[in-house]
């Protein structure tokens, strides 16, 4: 007679094994064995019908984190960051939205778009808070850590700096680009701006002197630039390359080259993998310390134009021209968000619950 | 070998797909946890700290007023029609159809427009500073 196994312990290891440490069959605890590995299962999130350029998360709220997308349809939503679940869409923009961010506790949000406007948004009711008229397409917002300013980049080469207390005020306008910005974002506890051109330069600006401080000049037009303050690292992409470099210094630390040209990196908070996404389609995984390529995804029907790992760095989004974004587990096979851990079906759990399984991904 | 592995490899269980976006409206919830701690009420009372419960019901019953002529206009608009002053100096005549749920679009016919008439239109409401039509 056969008995029923009562409990089992396992583990996930960091090759995404599941691996059965032991289980217990009447009363008797046994050893385990090792089981088979566990695939990568993305979670996409649709709804956006123009390739989605721009993601940002917020940081950890009482609420959970949020997940914001740009999209060429000029209508960026909001996400609940771990499930991809939609929350609302922000109406109102009348051109493509080329970039969009949160404040830490996504109380608020900021767009860019190509109807020369950047907007400011009550991220909790969806309202329209502030329109801030520009001079051309606007293609890059970022609010300081207290949510006061609000730093504006686009195609009339100039940054500007508005002060959310008091709009009606005229914003500081730093010039000094030769062509359109397409990212600028504070840094150095919002005490310097960066910004990254179409001139091929990133230009480090001092906040109250409105001064350049320090210029990279590269070969080519840079396609991405995060910063991450905790360590005071800057990730930049250009061509087949993922460059790391001090914010503060703008000294190399280290660059690593991808199999095809990449669009957006992400560093993990915790600074041990990195991520990439470029014109192949897929996802990179990459060890920071080794810059041995660990794990590569496909799953995107177009260009993947950015990736961010969440604020907990348990996944990674990704926006692509294919319309979609794509949530990826970092340890594949935990149990996260939407995602399970399922032990192999000849256990029979006591307490099984109806899952829904992936089926194969279709290789087009 | 590595292949073969991948190949063998079950596929992550996900426990049900991302929710997409509801067809009807634009979102953000106003019974969700979040958004009833932190959305601010626009009824000034509410706001104080020392709320007058007369004050406050007072100040209810006048929204619930507004907001009731606000729909029965909405729907006595119907087939008629009705002048809208837009922003840029815009002002147009149409035959009023209807507005969607959240009030962001009106549903017109017979858009008349300085370069012709549009048989069918929908008129984005924020461009709306406001509209007359006889009752």
């Amino acid at each position: 007679m056969r008995s029923a196994v009562t409990s089992v312990f396992y583990s996930l290891n960091a090759n995404s094994e599941l691996i059965i440490m032991a289980f217990m069959i009447a009363n008797r605890v046994l050893p385990g064995w090792r089981t088979m590995a566990m695939r990568q299962t993305p979670l996409t999130c649709s709804g956006h019908t123009r390739p989605v350029v721009d993601l940002a998360f917020s940081g950890i709220t009482p609420y959970g984190y949020f997940l914001i997308s740009a999209c060429k349809d000029g209508k960026p939503m909001l996400r609940q960051g771990d499930t991809g679940d939609w929350i609302g869409t922000f109406l109102g923009h009348k051109g493509a939205v080329w970039g969009a961010t949160l404040n830490t506790d996504a109380t608020k949000a900021a767009t860019a778009a190509a109807d020369f406007t950047a907007k400011v948004w009550d991220a909790v009711s969806g309202d329209e808070v502030l329109t801030l008229a520009h001079k051309h397409i606007v293609k890059t917002v970022s609010f300081t850590q207290d949510s006061n300013c609000l730093l504006t980049g686009g195609n009339d080469k100039l940054l500007r700096i508005y002060d959310l207390s008091n709009p009606e005020a005229a914003p500081q306008e730093i010039a000094g680009h030769s062509s359109a910005i397409k990212k600028a974002l504070w840094c150095n506890d919002d005490k310097q701006i960066l910004s990254a051109a179409e001139d091929k330069t990133i230009r480090l600006w001092d906040r109250s002197s409105m001064e350049e401080v320090k210029t990279l000049t590269f070969d080519t037009s840079v396609s991405s630039m995060e910063y991450m303050a905790d360590g005071e690292i800057l990730v930049i992409t250009y061509g087949k390359t993922i460059a790391f470099y001090n914010a503060l210094s703008l000294d190399l630390i280290k660059t690593v080259e991808a199999p095809a040209p990449i669009n957006s990196a992400s560093l993990h908070p915790e600074k041990d993998f990195f991520v990439a996404g470029g014109d192949d389609f897929k996802l990179y995984k990459f060890d920071y310390s080794t810059k041995e390529e660990l794990e590569s995804y496909k799953g995107h029907f177009g260009p993947v134009h950015c990736v961010r790992f969440s604020p907990d760095g348990e996944l990674y989004a990704s926006g692509s021209e294919d319309g979609t974004l794509r949530l990826w587990q970092t340890a594949v096979g935990k149990t996260y968000g939407l995602w399970k851990c399922v032990l192999p079906e000849d256990l029979g759990a006591e307490n099984s619950e109806q899952l829904y399984t992936s089926t194969p991904e279709i290789k087009a | 070998n590595g292949v073969e592995r991948l190949n063998m490899a079950t596929p992550v269980s996900v426990l049900r797909l991302p929710k997409g976006p509801d067809p009807n409206s634009r979102g953000f919830d106003p019974k969700s946890p979040r958004f009833i701690a932190l959305c601010r009420t626009s009824i000034s009372t509410s706001a104080a700290s020392e709320v007058d419960s007369a004050e406050l019901q007072r100040e209810q019953h006048a929204r619930s007023v507004l907001r009731e002529t606000f729909l029965r206009c909405l729907l006595s608009m119907t087939n008629k029609k009705v002048q809208f002053h837009m922003y840029e100096k815009v002002k147009v005549e149409a035959t009023f159809g209807a507005s969607d749920i959240d009030v962001l679009n009106f549903q017109v016919s017979d858009l008349h427009t300085p370069i012709g008439v549009q048989k069918e239109a929908l008129i984005r409401s924020q461009d709306v500073i406001s509209f007359t039509f006889d009752v």
